[in-house]
């Protein structure tokens, strides 16, 4: 053993005895320090530290040996001590070792009977030291271990896909929460179950085309339906090194929500295309009829013919504009320029713009303030805006019949500019004020059907005053007529 | 001869095609009658005495089209009534409504079944075709 480097701690009131120790030990490599008595010789350690051994009298001025053993012993348990004194006894010897001392060396000794039981106790050292480190390293990884089990299982039962594990016997072998929730049927077994208890004929058939797939990376995939519920399913064969399938891992993730937004999605694309399909067959049968000659004594029937396939060509243009604009709402590439608005105007000129429709229905068509004026101002987008009040002006002047009345009216209320546009025309029963908002609603009645429509404009309203921040509401009676009322919060 | 002109039935919710079709028919000396609404065909059906019903789908939902021809075949007064169903709605949500055979149609409690629009030369062929044989002499 290569002795250079290891210190050596000598402690004794005799001159002598220190020097000669420090000649021996010197002599061999080791690195030594002497002190004369107890307490200096525990100052040096404290100072110094790291001694690989410790030479100690027991007889010594100030604190004695037994003592220092124990203050020794505290500091550092590796420590090799020895006790040297020349009054041996074994009583002494007994107490030093319970203190801690590894031996003892009695006085006068030659330089081997010294040089040996140190190089021992060193040997004995390296090994407890060496031991400490194996025993930590071993306690490390196996905390570490724990942690990467914890981490993994806590992973896998957290997670809201189903996971199943089965080996090649076609035993399910682990199972997750989620998989536990979704397959009740094989909750109450433990584990390991044949997989036939997973009671689904789907699944097993999945499984075993991951168990008997050949080489190279496959991934079986199905959807299953289980309780109402469908699921998109993935087994994956797990390969020994060896290439052989060892059992296959099982994902379940519940795709329900999926498959009804297909289904709401494909029912309104059916929706749209039946929207669709209605105006573009009425104009095609009148172009039809006028092309035949079918009214060809009756010019009249003729141009009219024509124009109400023009209304319809306008409606469907009309339809298929608010259809782009609900799209790009949805899809977030609206794009609204918010800024103070003065809605007065903006207001005034979607009544202005109607102006005449209703002159032609001899309908009264009025703007009025409320007594508290309206003079906050919104922070909104001018188009929108007017694109909002025109549609519920353009909704009132349509369902009201001839001489009829349509009040705007525009109010503070608080913090917010309301706005209402009431009508004493056709009103709504309950049932169609509550679908009033909904894509592609109309009312149908024996007065409606006269009156063209895309069923979107009030979508397209609601949505718009929702991106304001505003409210929107309805009040309306069968026959007594619709008030529609807006509240959006002025700018701060 | 006034008096024998065969009456026909227009049950449709959009106006235009009750328009077109009512001048078609006139035209080709048809008394008309027309309805926006299922509920004022049936209510009508006992004064009109239409010899024959041209009708709309007209679907709120799914069955809500047919139930409109089941009621009429229902009713011993007027089950003898043909039936011709002129509608947009070919399919929807999958369902292809449009009948393939004979027996379709019998199912569907109809005597002929038209895509929109329908040229009127094929229209009036098949209720000429269907009146035909009740013509009285």
């Amino acid at each position: 053993m290569n002795s250079s480097g290891l210190r050596i701690l000598v402690v004794d009131d005799e001159l002598g005895m220190r020097e000669g120790c420090r000649k021996i030990l010197t002599s061999e490599g080791y690195d030594v320090e002497v002190a004369e008595d107890g307490v200096a010789g525990l100052d040096l350690f404290k100072e110094r530290g790291n001694f690989a051994v410790a030479l100690i009298d027991l007889k010594m001025p100030r604190m004695g040996g037994i003592e220092l053993i124990e203050h020794l012993r505290a500091l550092d348990e590796d420590v090799v001590i020895f006790v040297i004194t020349a009054y041996a006894t074994i009583d002494t010897a007994v107490e030093a070792t319970r203190r801690g001392a590894y031996g003892y060396i009695p006085k006068p000794f030659t330089p081997d009977e010294l040089l040996l039981p140190v190089r021992n106790g060193l040997d004995r050292r390296t090994l407890s030291i060496e031991a400490k480190r194996l025993r930590e390293e071993r306690e490390r990884r196996l905390l570490e271990l724990a942690v990467e089990r914890s981490k993994s299982s806590t992973i896998i039962s957290c997670m809201t896909d189903g996971v199943l594990v089965i080996n090649r016997d076609r035993q399910i072998v682990l199972q997750n929460a989620a998989a536990t929730r979704i397959l009740p049927d094989c909750a109450a077994a433990p584990l390991p179950a044949p997989m036939e208890r997973l009671g689904c004929t789907g699944l097993q058939a999945l499984m075993e085309d991951a168990l008997t797939s050949g080489p190279g990376p496959m991934i079986a995939s199905r959807e299953v339906a289980l309780d109402r519920c469908t699921y998109m399913v993935n087994a994956s064969p797990v390969r020994e090194p060896t290439g052989e399938v060892s059992g296959a891992v099982v994902v379940l993730r519940d795709i329900t929500a999926l498959k009804k937004l297909e289904v709401a999605k494909s029912m309104f694309i059916s929706m749209v295309a039946h929207e669709v399909k209605s105006p573009l067959a009425a104009i095609e049968g009148q172009l039809m009829a006028v092309l035949s000659g079918a009214a060809k004594d009756s010019p009249n029937q003729e141009k009219d013919m024509i124009e109400r396939s023009l209304l319809r060509a306008r409606t469907l243009r009309t339809m298929v504009s608010d259809l782009l604009n609900l799209t790009a709402m949805e899809t977030g590439n609206f794009v609204i320029k918010r800024s103070p608005l003065d809605l007065r105007k903006v207001v005034a000129e979607a009544v202005e713009s109607h102006r005449e429709r209703a002159e032609a229905k001899h309908i009264e068509l009025i703007l009025a303030k409320g007594e508290g004026g309206a003079d906050g101002l919104v922070l909104a987008d001018r188009d929108s805006m007017f694109m909002v009040f025109a549609n519920l002006i353009d909704n009132a002047v349509k369902y009201t019949p001839e001489h009829g009345h349509v009040n705007v009216r525009i109010e503070q209320e608080g913090v917010c500019v309301r706005v209402s546009v009431r009508d004493d025309g056709i009103g709504m029963a309950p049932e169609e004020k509550d679908s009033a908002f909904d894509e592609f609603f109309r009312a149908k009645n024996q007065y409606t059907v006269y009156v063209p429509g895309t069923g979107l404009g009030l979508t397209l309203v609601k949505r718009l005053v929702d991106m304001h921040q505003g409210k929107i509401s309805v009040q309306s009676e069968p026959g007594k007529g619709s008030t529609f009322t807006i509240s959006l919060p002025t700018a701060e | 001869m006034e008096s024998r002109q065969p009456t026909i039935m227009l049950v449709d919710d959009d106006i235009d095609f009750l328009d077109l079709n009512r001048h078609v028919l006139e035209r080709a000396g048809y008394r008309v009658v027309c309805s926006v609404a299922r509920s004022e065909a049936l209510a009508s059906l006992a004064k009109e005495k239409p010899d024959l019903i041209i009708t709309d789908l007209m679907m709120e939902s799914l069955d809500t089209g047919f139930a409109f021809s089941r009621q009429i075949r229902e009713d011993p007064t007027f089950r003898d009534i043909p039936i011709i169903i002129v509608t947009a709605v070919g399919s929807q949500l999958g369902f292809d409504f449009r009948p393939k055979t004979q027996d379709d149609l019998l199912a569907m409690r109809t005597d002929a079944f038209f895509e929109k629009p329908v040229a009127a030369k094929r229209l009036l062929a098949k209720i000429e075709e269907l009146l035909g044989p009740r013509k009285p002499e």
